[in-house]
């Protein structure tokens, strides 16, 4: 497991939204997003990123506390200790109390073209 | 007053009110700390003592949530309307397969698998492959490929995954259709294919797992490939891969031939009593 020092959210909202504040869970400490654009209601783009600089045990969306939020897609930008830069986009999936969605995705293996 | 010194007032049938500061307000909330005790009380036994009744009234920690296995709808990209034909190779980590993604559909919302030369008559896309030396197996599905070697001591996979790029290269630009009609105009419903693994599922693979504390749970069927979960024991188990792929794969293809791609969906970081750890 890579070390992380740096990831990014962009969430596209389907057509039920959420008014509550987005928070993910690292290593089952849930925190906001920090430098937050864009908004969660329906059809809206949110992105939010976090300097995490810690081995992701666990990375997870939080669904919202009222409510359920439609998520067409989730794209997650990861920046690792000694890695390149990846990306992974997640398929269309809804939040609620009850639950959370995983978000972390090891980094892709080594791939050439032939 | 504090909430423990209520509390204990309440379980001893003294005075709600505190009297040192008996607002009304304080009594309001001593009637909902009352209010509280008669809608959590946890059957308490009449012979409790006071310090037994206090340790049910510690916080109740945070409440669990269900965690999603999201699916990955972009890995490995490749521009898919570019004239020319782009191919990507990535062995797994262990070196026993090499995926190979192509911005070309191969067979578009089916996989087939090839188990041998004999399988590949009249399939161009597959002809073409096994005249390679060394390929054992060929999975197809969408725009992948995925293949084995016999020669499970070779680690490097360059050489062989450059020739299977050039055959693929070679029959896409050909233009022919890459699969047999036998093979496409024989498929079966996802109903006949669901029927036949559930049934294997529940007479042959869950009764082996089980001695291992292992459950295997069929999650869908979209086309002719199937998606599992591994759960209890074989969650997590370090021979998971071994499980699923000389065990699983086997049972699968025998009891229904025609199942295409075996997806796993199992979150094994997430396993809580490997039966290998």
């Amino acid at each position: 497991m890579p070390r992380l020092n740096t990831f990014k959210v962009t969430i596209e909202t389907g057509d039920r939204g959420t008014s509550g504040p987005v928070q993910f869970s690292f290593n089952n400490h849930t925190l906001p997003f920090a430098n937050v654009q864009g908004g969660t209601k329906a059809g809206e783009t949110f992105e939010g990123d976090f300097e995490v600089n810690s081995f992701p045990h666990s990375l997870t969306l939080v669904g919202p506390e009222q409510g359920e939020w439609q998520l067409n897609k989730i794209t997650v930008d990861y920046n690792c200790e000694n890695l390149p830069p990846y990306s992974v986009t997640f398929d269309a999936l809804a939040l609620d109390a009850t639950n959370q969605v995983n978000i972390w995705q090891d980094p892709p293996l080594p791939s050439f073209e032939v | 007053m504090s909430f423990v010194k209520k509390l204990k007032n309440i379980l001893s049938g003294s005075s709600l009110v505190d009297d040192e500061t008996g607002s009304p307000e304080n009594k309001a909330t001593a009637t909902e700390v009352q209010v509280m005790a008669v809608s959590k009380k946890a059957t308490p036994a009449s012979n409790d003592t006071p310090e037994e009744k206090t340790s049910q009234w510690e916080p109740e920690p945070p409440k669990e949530r269900t965690v999603i296995q999201p699916k990955v709808i972009a890995g490995v990209s490749l521009p898919q309307d570019g004239d020319k034909i782009l191919i990507k190779a990535q062995p797994s980590l262990n070196n026993d397969q090499c995926v190979f993604f192509v911005n070309r559909p191969l067979m578009k919302g089916y996989s087939w698998y090839f188990a041998n030369f004999e399988a590949a008559a009249e399939s161009p896309l597959a002809e073409a492959l096994f005249s390679l030396d060394d390929l054992e197996t060929i999975l197809v599905m969408e725009n992948t490929l995925t293949v084995t070697r016999k020669d499970k001591t070779v680690v490097d996979w360059k050489p062989l995954a450059e020739e299977v790029g050039a055959a693929v290269r070679r029959v896409v630009e050909e233009g022919s259709p890459l699969i047999a009609d036998k093979i496409l105009n024989d498929l079966p419903s996802e109903d006949s294919i669901r029927e036949g693994i559930q049934k294997v599922i529940d007479t042959e693979v869950n009764p082996g797992v089980a001695g291992h504390g292992g459950s295997i749970t069929l999650l869908s069927v979209k086309g002719n490939s199937v998606t599992i979960h591994m759960g209890g024991g074989c969650q997590g188990c370090s021979a998971a891969d071994l499980t699923l792929k000389q065990g699983i794969h086997t049972s699968f293809r025998n009891a229904v031939p025609q199942v295409g791609a075996i997806l796993d969906e199992t979150d094994h970081s997430a396993g809580v009593n490997p039966y290998f750890s």
